[in-house]
């Protein structure tokens, strides 16, 4: 491990992005301290409505006198929310999925890959808009269709990746000393199997984020008064393009965010397997 | 090569069998009534019950489906609750917006994406492959609508360069429809003026939409040409005196297309996907729209056309992309 | 990055930038002087006998001609293709004379017949305008005597009737029944294409639905074109889908209208720019948060008082709508007839509203429990609204929850009480002016399971008073009853009225001639004039 992490503290773009999530990480934690006007996550203040950017306001104030600035660091909390629960709700459909299409044969390995391809031609947009329209728009409901439509791609890298070792030699050799199936999978090509998993996961944090985003702009993800980033967006198109900053700051932190999580994972990426060409 | 095609064209067909009723079920489960929003706002709850039995939407579920199922059959998509025109018209209309569109954009991704991956890759860990990591990541992590609006901004009102919606100017004559494509068809119909302007107005959606595709491609590229860079050939090519450059374009590239031209495929999908929002900031008259539309106003037919063209694209386009990994790597056509 | 600079400078640079890059690189300009670029909402499709709402109102004053037409401001309902009407004491027979020599757009004549052909076909598609004539008028009831008199008998009398004429329009039968499928009265086909005799004519091939569509002018139009010697010769409809877009597109000249809808903080950044500005018409258009009085705690007339002292109205108008709005406390226009003026609306006063929940909790009503506000996500004013009372009621302890949700999900879910929401927010536009359009339909309670009626009222001398005005026929024994319905709907507080609209249109600074009417909310292009 420690070759590792020398090697990742050399990649400058992959420090960045470290730093950047790292940064995001505690806006979502200590948010509510941080920000000047902790309030204004659903107060209104009529009186000082789209103010430009100053030295009360940094980011300016948005269309019900809301400081931008505090929104959206309090909006950090809920964009890594969702990333983290759709990843992690997508894994844990995706790599037992994969491990059981790649282990076994037969039938049942074809069943699986064939509703894996099904489920990949869905178009991700698509189906977060209709599942938003069947349940009523929420943040809930975007991250169901987002974790329904992100999980094959776990079970895809899985699943590759558990036929490759499966054939290898020292499964073989673990059969041949009477290693049971289970101890096999859990134990041997798991963890072998693991890196790509993660480096996938890393750069599915900041495409979620990116989807939610624009789920929030066409009014089926977050709900209003909630500090979502695509949302705040979505509400400042009324008010463009005078008050410019309303939309400004906001794309900004998406892309930073976003930006943290593609670096730090293509830096993961050459790290650990530069074979990995399938995932996107 | 035709037995490849058509044993991966059988193999489509369950699929999107699956994504059909998938679909279908998802759809059916919506509780918006469709014969209300087809009725429209000053209807009474008996011409809603008059619709909800004449357009079927009161027999049971699988019945509802075979019929549809059988309906497709014969290509016919039924007809938009919303609009009562036929579903297949509309598409008729609106696919080309989008495929011109999306080719533009995977042609801009493409043809700055790759060069720009070579360099990254020849510069390995240096600033230049820095610069370019950050540059492309740029690219993926900017929200598609975000930046549109950015570049309308910039563009449109602070410059005045490019138009700021719609795929031609309002006092400029449509070209005879001949393909569908405005592009072409302005070039069929020798109007020069129509496609300089059919051009301008592409240029800001394109790019918005290319800029996502053009990081994939620099990113995948580089690794492409990093891996062939480490195997023995090339190693012992450049021993035999090889030009460096030379040996990058002929050996490298050719080697590392494979990669790109996967990533083209998955690109594809996302870029009609992802046109969805450009569209509707730009006005493009495209399939996005359509969608969105269908979707927000419970357009059952145009909802299930819609996805069953998007698997259909996605399914042939992956087709085309292994043909073209065949073309390339014979060995791969056998194992299929 | 200011919306006036820069963008003044353009037109002066326009020749720079034009050298620098190739030819056609000059900003959008919108036309020459003939074409009037429309940002106006497109209808769902063409056909004026499917589709009845306000986008389709301002289509049809242009491509469409009707027996009589509401124009001016106030509107008053004038005579247009007809002459003259009678009607019989009892208010069952209507007689409509035709004027001579009318053409529709192919040159065949428009008499009496197709008129009676345009009728019998809203009533057998039956869809959205044909709901102020199912009731009480047969296809077979409708004839041609001559060829200039129209006959209608009604099965009741009903006041609405000649109020709703002006939304049928009168169709070519010959070019629809050419394009007929299996007796479906031309409806696919007419979707897509014009059969009308208005003063434009649309042109189907340039149409795709909800993108684009251009209409001609049609020089042999009834009216002549004697009072606007240089009028538009070709409307190019280019709805936006985006509000920013809509906006910056008018900024830049691209567009020579917006819609009518234009957010209030718009109007100085738009009246600040050389090219375009923002017109402000008083219109019938009601804005309402319902309530659903079947679910509790609403069906308690305390907890509806504490509510409807609650929202901060003044606060909404003159701060989040710059005052683009006045409060109307009533529950129809206050510029309409049959108002009770005397009648008191409610404050803004949470001093009040903290007493109603105190005695609606004494009575046992939920206040506590979380209600659930529907909003049209799409729509930034009902957004707003919500939020704005989402802060008051926070103050009262009442936790209102804004949820998002879209126009023909609420329509539907309005249909039943169970699924009807808590409280929403909605307009009601002038589908014909009327207290029938507001008051009639929202509170007697046959009309319950539509959205107007979503508020689930019931009070069974409302119900009498408003049944006996519909039936009669003359304004002045109406409007008594009205003011006395109204009084008592008011008294029981079933939804929070806020205000009338001022409709906020911005407007390239070179039409000329615009004219206003509430009906169509001034889309009628006929009279406009392009400068330059």
């Amino acid at each position: 491990m420690k070759p590792i992490l020398r090697k990742l503290s050399r990649d400058v773009p992959a420090m960045l992005g470290l730093a950047i999530v790292v940064f995001v990480l505690l806006l979502a934690i200590f948010g509510p301290l941080i920000a000047p006007y902790p309030g204004d996550a659903a107060a209104s203040h009529l009186t000082r409505r789209l103010k430009p950017p100053s030295a009360d306001f940094l980011f300016g104030t948005d269309n019900l006198g809301r400081d931008i600035f505090s929104r959206i660091i309090l909006g950090a909390r809920g964009a890594l929310a969702i990333a983290l629960t759709v990843v992690t709700v997508a894994m844990a459909i995706g790599v037992p999925l994969g491990l059981l299409a790649g282990f076994r044969r037969g039938w049942l390995s074809e069943t699986v890959m064939r509703v894996t391809d099904v489920v990949l031609a869905i178009p991700q947009l698509v189906l977060a808009l209709a599942l938003a329209q069947l349940m009523s728009p929420s943040i809930e409901t975007a991250m169901l269709a987002l974790s329904l439509t992100y999980w094959p791609f776990f079970t895809r890298i899985v699943y590759a990746e558990t036929r490759r070792l499966s054939s290898s030699l020292f499964v073989d050799a673990l059969r041949g000393v009477g290693a049971g199936t289970g101890r096999i999978v859990f134990l041997h090509i798991l963890p072998n199997a693991i890196s790509p998993v993660i480096v996938r996961a890393t750069i599915g944090l900041g495409f979620t984020i990116l989807v939610a985003a624009v789920l929030g702009f066409l009014g089926m993800g977050a709900t209003p008064p909630a500090p979502d980033w695509g949302l705040t967006i979505a509400e400042s198109r009324v008010y463009l393009p005078t008050a410019w900053w309303y939309v400004t700051f906001p794309g900004l932190a998406i892309l930073l965010t976003v930006m943290g999580f593609n670096l730090l994972g293509d830096g993961l990426r050459d790290l650990v397997d530069p074979r990995i060409r399938r995932s996107r | 090569m035709l037995r490849f095609v058509l044993r991966r064209t059988a193999l489509v067909l369950p699929s999107l069998l699956g994504l059909l009723l998938v679909t279908f079920l998802l759809i059916h489960a919506v509780p918006s009534d469709p014969a209300a929003a087809l009725a429209g706002d000053a209807a009474t709850p008996e011409q809603i019950a008059r619709l909800r039995h004449q357009y079927g939407f009161d027999r049971p579920i699988f019945e509802q489906f075979l019929l549809y199922l059988d309906k497709v059959a014969h290509l016919d998509f039924g007809e938009s609750a919303f609009s009562h025109r036929p579903v297949t018209l509309d598409i008729a209309q609106r696919l080309p917006a989008t495929l011109e569109l999306t080719f533009c954009a995977l042609a801009l991704s493409v043809f700055v994406g790759v060069p720009l991956g070579v360099m990254a890759a020849l510069n390995h860990n240096a600033w230049p492959d820095y610069l370019l990591r950050i540059f492309s990541v740029l690219g993926i992590a900017m929200a598609a609508f975000w930046v549109a609006i950015m570049l309308q901004l910039l563009f449109s009102m602070q410059l005045g360069w490019l138009p700021l919606r719609g795929e031609l100017s309002s006092t400029m004559a449509q070209p005879p429809r001949a393909t569908g494509f405005l592009v072409v068809d302005c070039l069929i119909a020798g109007r020069w003026d129509a496609f300089a302007d059919a051009l301008r107005h592409l240029a800001l959606p394109a790019v918005t939409l290319a800029l996502g595709g053009l990081a994939t491609i620099v990113r995948f590229t580089r690794a492409g040409v990093l891996d062939t860079l480490q195997q023995d050939f090339v190693f012992y090519e450049r021993a035999m005196g090889y030009r460096w450059l030379r040996l990058v374009w002929i050996f490298v590239l050719r080697n590392s297309v494979t990669a790109t031209v996967t990533q083209i495929g998955l690109l594809f999908g996302g870029l009609i996907a992802g046109g969805v929002v450009v569209e509707a900031i730009f006005d493009w008259p495209g399939i996005g729209s359509y969608t969105v539309q269908a979707i927000l106003t419970g357009d059952r037919q145009v909802m299930l056309a819609v996805t069953l063209l998007v698997g259909t694209v996605y399914a042939a386009v992956n087709i085309l992309v292994d043909l073209v990994h065949g073309l390339l790597d014979p060995r791969l056509m056998e194992q299929g | 990055m200011s919306a006036s600079g820069p963008l003044l400078h353009r037109r002066q640079l326009g020749g720079l930038a034009a050298g620098a890059l190739a030819a056609g690189a000059l900003p959008a300009k919108a036309a020459d002087a003939s074409t009037f670029v429309n940002g106006w909402a497109l209808p769902a499709n063409l056909d004026p006998h499917q589709i009845f709402d306000v986008p389709m109102q301002a289509l049809m004053l242009n491509a469409y001609d009707t027996l009589y037409r509401y124009e001016g401001d106030p509107p008053k309902i004038v005579p247009w293709l007809a002459e003259s009407h009678t009607v019989s004491d009892d208010g069952l027979q209507w007689e409509f004379k035709l004027r001579s020599g009318l053409k529709f757009h192919d040159g065949s004549p428009l008499t009496s017949e197709e008129v009676v052909y345009s009728f019998r076909r809203v009533l057998a598609l039956a869809l959205a305008p044909a709901g102020a004539f199912l009731k009480v008028l047969k296809p077979e009831n409708v004839t041609a005597p001559d060829p200039l008199l129209v006959r209608f008998k009604l099965e009741t009398s009903y006041a609405p009737f000649f109020a709703a004429i002006p939304s049928i329009c009168i169709v070519n039968p010959r070019v629809i029944k050419a394009n007929e499928k299996d007796g479906d009265w031309g409806k696919t086909w007419l979707a897509s294409n014009g059969a009308g005799s208005g003063a434009y004519r649309i042109i189907p091939t340039g149409y795709r639905p909800l993108e684009y569509l251009d209409l001609e002018i049609n020089d042999g139009h009834f009216l002549g074109w004697a009072d606007n010697p240089k009028p538009v010769r070709k409307i190019a409809y280019r709805p936006t889908k985006e509000s920013s877009t809509r906006v910056l597109a008018l900024l830049n000249g691209s567009l020579d209208c917006t819609d009518n809808a234009l957010p209030a903080d718009q109007v100085d950044p738009i009246n600040a720019s050389k090219i375009a500005q923002v017109v402000k018409d008083t219109i019938m258009r009601t804005y309402i948060i319902r309530m659903n009085n079947t679910k509790p705690p609403f069906n308690n007339l305390n907890a509806r008082l504490c509510f409807a002292h609650a929202f901060n109205y003044s606060g909404f108008i003159n701060e989040v709508l710059n005052g683009y709005a006045t409060r109307d406390p009533y529950p129809m226009p206050d510029n309409l007839w049959g108002i009770p003026t005397d009648a008191k609306g409610y404050d803004y006063d949470l001093k009040k509203a903290k007493e109603y929940m105190a005695k609606a909790i004494a009575e046992g009503a939920p206040m506590k429990r979380p209600i659930e506000i529907h909003v049209q996500t799409e729509n930034e004013q009902s957004v707003q609204g919500a939020q704005l009372f989402q802060a008051d009621l926070a103050q009262l302890g009442i936790n209102l929850k804004v949820v998002g949700d879209t126009w023909p999900n609420l329509t539907s879910s309005a249909a039943k009480p169970d699924s009807t929401p808590d409280m929403w927010v909605h307009w009601v536009s002038t589908y014909f002016v009327d207290p029938e359009n507001w008051v009639g339909q929202m509170y007697d309670s046959q009309f319950h399971g539509t959205w107007k009626a979503s508020a689930y009222y019931k009070n069974d001398a409302v119900d009498a008073l408003l049944r006996k005005a519909r039936g009669l026929v003359k304004q002045e024994d109406r409007a008594p009853l009205y003011q006395e319905a109204i009084r008592k709907i008011m008294a029981d507080s079933p939804d929070i009225w806020i205000y009338n609209s001022i409709s906020l249109m911005g407007i390239n600074k070179r039409v000329k001639g615009r004219r206003f009417c509430t009906v169509g909310q001034g889309s009628e292009v006929r009279w406009l004039t392009l400068d330059g």
